[in-house]
């Protein structure tokens, strides 16, 4: 028996059964009290590269306790860890001194010699595992050979755990971000899809539906190059990002050219491709910027056939700033459906992407959004698990003959905070009926007067509800706002000028009071106008 | 949840004038009124509250403007409005009567 045969059996406890149940925590602690043990050193430690790539972090000790407590970093490639993770190979120190031990803990604790050896998985350098003596030692082949055997052990069992959290985190990031539901807003109905790519591992496609401010709708979907956690990471960073500019503009190429010098500035290792359209507070139009994104596929109608939009594709996010961005327009007559998605609907292993496009313009229809995800999902994905992720977000401007789109009703809390989105709606109905501006700023006012009055007198502390209907009869807009309770007196000074201005700008203004509720009804007749 | 913003810029020592940008209605008016109020100090003798950057404002907005009228009267400081002619904030400036308590200018 020669000794290493016996130092390798005792090895074998290295990797035993019992230690399976250990986390990964417990499992380097025990892990490097029997590598002390076995090779007869006084200190053991394990540092990790951390996720930059550039720095080994000392995650676990034994005989040098303060690495971990002091959290020493060593740069990669420099210093005794970091020429071994560097090199990817065991490096033997007999004579410590300062000339090649970059961390004082190691001299100051009096270590003479030091043997370390890389932690691979797959050729990929995870971190060093080092143990060390406190008097003068040679170490052997056998030592090394032994030593890698642990550090392989370690490896794998850091690796898995990595790759476990990490898809964790992503998949609850990814939840997180994807909007809940989708908006209810007037005219326009939406439905959406997420899967998961390969082993249901998420990566950084994202869709998201908003309102701006004017009344307008920002829809986007995009895809971050890459996977897990850190595309998810970075999904949720230009999300934001984007919503944020929505603030200042409303054009799309001036949006995705935000975010490129965002993108420039702040992540130059990322690249994106994302389709940014801004729907018309009217709903009577879409304008759409490209970033090297697949183009939307669009029916005109009920029964019309779907076909790939002919859009501008300008780069991708993160490629160059300086490519110029266009916004095209598209016209939305009622009844259009779009369909937005990321590749991972179009493309497949064994098929070209213009025969996935294919695929998706036939399958697609102008039918509601739900039936119309429910179908491209099932002709171009059917039960074969995607390999890549994928979003799906169809939208479908109402068809004129589903609704009467010259009424529009609302039903909000009777809160203060329900008058601006209240003020929002209006606005696109309004634009929707083509009503002058002066008849649409005056309603606005005069209705959330009506409003005002139901939130602030209407109800005791239990709260209600205000409801509000307009209706277009050329060229009158004629508003109804309800509340089921019962006004009481104005409180305070300089009150009841709310009534006094709802009457001024309105051409004629009845409120009936009952004991069931109180209804307001505001006539103002429009220059222009009627819906189209 | 409605947005206003506003800025306060001093013509000399003694005047201020304050920028209202955004929407006041019910839901924010008392949050408005708090800000204007922090940002007149008892040394002024002359404060302008310009309206030009306004988008919405209704009652409940009109009323901090006429408290501020009666406060400042009592504390002795000039008020004074700017409201652009045309806009539909004037309009509804106009309709409440608010120039019989307080100046307004067009710029």
């Amino acid at each position: 028996m020669t000794e290493l045969g016996d130092r390798l059996r005792r090895l074998e406890t290295v990797t035993d059964a019992g230690l399976a149940q250990l986390d990964v925590d417990e499992l380097l602690d025990e892990l490097l009290d029997r590598v002390r043990e076995l090779l007869a050193v006084d200190t053991a430690a394990v540092l990790l590269l951390n996720p930059s790539g550039r720095y080994l972090v000392a995650t676990a000790a034994r005989g040098i306790e303060e690495e971990v407590s002091q959290g020493v970093r060593i740069p990669l490639g420099k210093g005794f860890a970091g020429r071994i993770a560097a090199e990817k190979r065991p490096v033997i120190l007999e004579q410590v001194d300062h000339t090649n031990v970059l961390n004082p803990l190691l001299r100051e604790k009096g270590i003479r010699s030091l043997l370390g050896v890389p932690l691979l998985v797959g050729g990929t350098v995870l971190g060093v595992l080092h143990v060390g003596t406190l008097t003068p030692r040679p170490f052997s082949a056998d030592d090394t050979t032994l030593l890698q055997l642990v550090a392989d052990r370690i490896a794998l069992a850091v690796h898995a755990r990595a790759a476990e959290v990490e898809r964790a985190a992503a998949t609850v990031l990814q939840r997180s971000l994807l909007p809940s539901a989708l908006p209810e807003i007037p005219e326009l109905e939406f439905a959406a899809r997420y899967v998961p790519g390969g082993q249901g591992q998420v990566g950084g496609d994202w869709y998201d539906v908003f309102v701006l401010g004017s009344g307008a709708v920002c829809i986007v979907v995009g895809d971050v190059v890459g996977r897990g956690l850190t595309a998810a990471v970075e999904m949720g960073r230009l999300r934001h990002a984007l919503r944020a500019y929505t603030l200042d503009t409303a054009d799309p190429a001036e949006l995705l050219d935000r975010l490129d010098r965002q993108v420039h500035q702040f992540e130059p290792d990322v690249m994106a491709t994302v389709l940014c359209a801004v729907v018309d507070p009217s709903g009577e139009q879409m304008r759409l910027s490209c970033a090297g994104h697949p183009p939307p596929v669009i029916s005109a109608g009920a029964g019309l056939p779907a076909a790939v939009l002919d859009l501008p594709a300008d780069l991708p996010i993160g490629v160059t700033t300086s490519g110029r961005r266009h916004t095209s327009t598209v016209a939305l007559p009622p009844g259009t459906a779009v369909c937005l998605y990321t590749d991972g609907l179009v493309e497949r292993r064994g098929r070209s992407l213009t025969a996935g496009l294919d695929r998706l313009a036939e399958a697609m229809f102008a039918g509601p959004p739900e039936s119309v995800c429910a179908t491209v999902m099932q002709a171009l994905v059917g039960a074969e698990p995607p390999s890549d992720d994928i979003a799906l977000l169809v939208l479908r401007r109402q068809p004129a003959a589903d609704t009467d789109t010259d009424t529009f009703e609302l039903e909000l809390p009777a809160v203060p905070s329900s008058l601006k989105p209240l003020r929002i709606a209006m606005r696109r109905w309004l634009a929707h009926v083509r009503a002058d501006r002066q008849a649409t700023a005056d309603l606005l006012t005069a209705v959330g007067e009506a409003c005002a009055n139901a939130i602030e007198h209407a109800y005791g502390a239990a709260g209600g509800t205000v409801s509000v209907s307009l209706a277009y009869q050329a060229p009158d807009v004629i508003a109804v706002v309800g509340d089921t309770g019962r006004w009481r007196a104005a409180r305070g000074s300089f009150r009841g000028r709310g009534i006094i201005l709802m009457r001024a700008l309105s051409d004629e203004v009845t409120i009936d009071r009952t004991d069931t509720g109180t209804r307001v009804r505001i006539r103002r007749t429009t220059t222009e106008g009627g819906p189209r | 949840m409605t947005d206003a913003s506003m800025t306060v810029g001093h013509d000399s020592a003694d005047t201020a004038r304050i920028a209202l940008f955004g929407e006041i209605d019910m839901a924010n008016a008392d949050e408005v009124e708090q800000q204007i109020l922090g940002a007149i100090g008892n040394q002024l003798t002359a404060v302008t509250i310009d309206l030009s950057g306004l988008e919405y404002i209704d009652s409940a907005g009109l009323r901090v403007l006429f408290t501020l009228g009666s406060r400042l009267d009592i504390l002795q400081i000039a008020l004074r409005l700017v409201v652009p002619t045309g806009s539909s904030i004037r309009r509804v400036i106009d309709l409440s009567g608010m120039a019989a308590a307080i100046p307004v200018l067009s710029h």
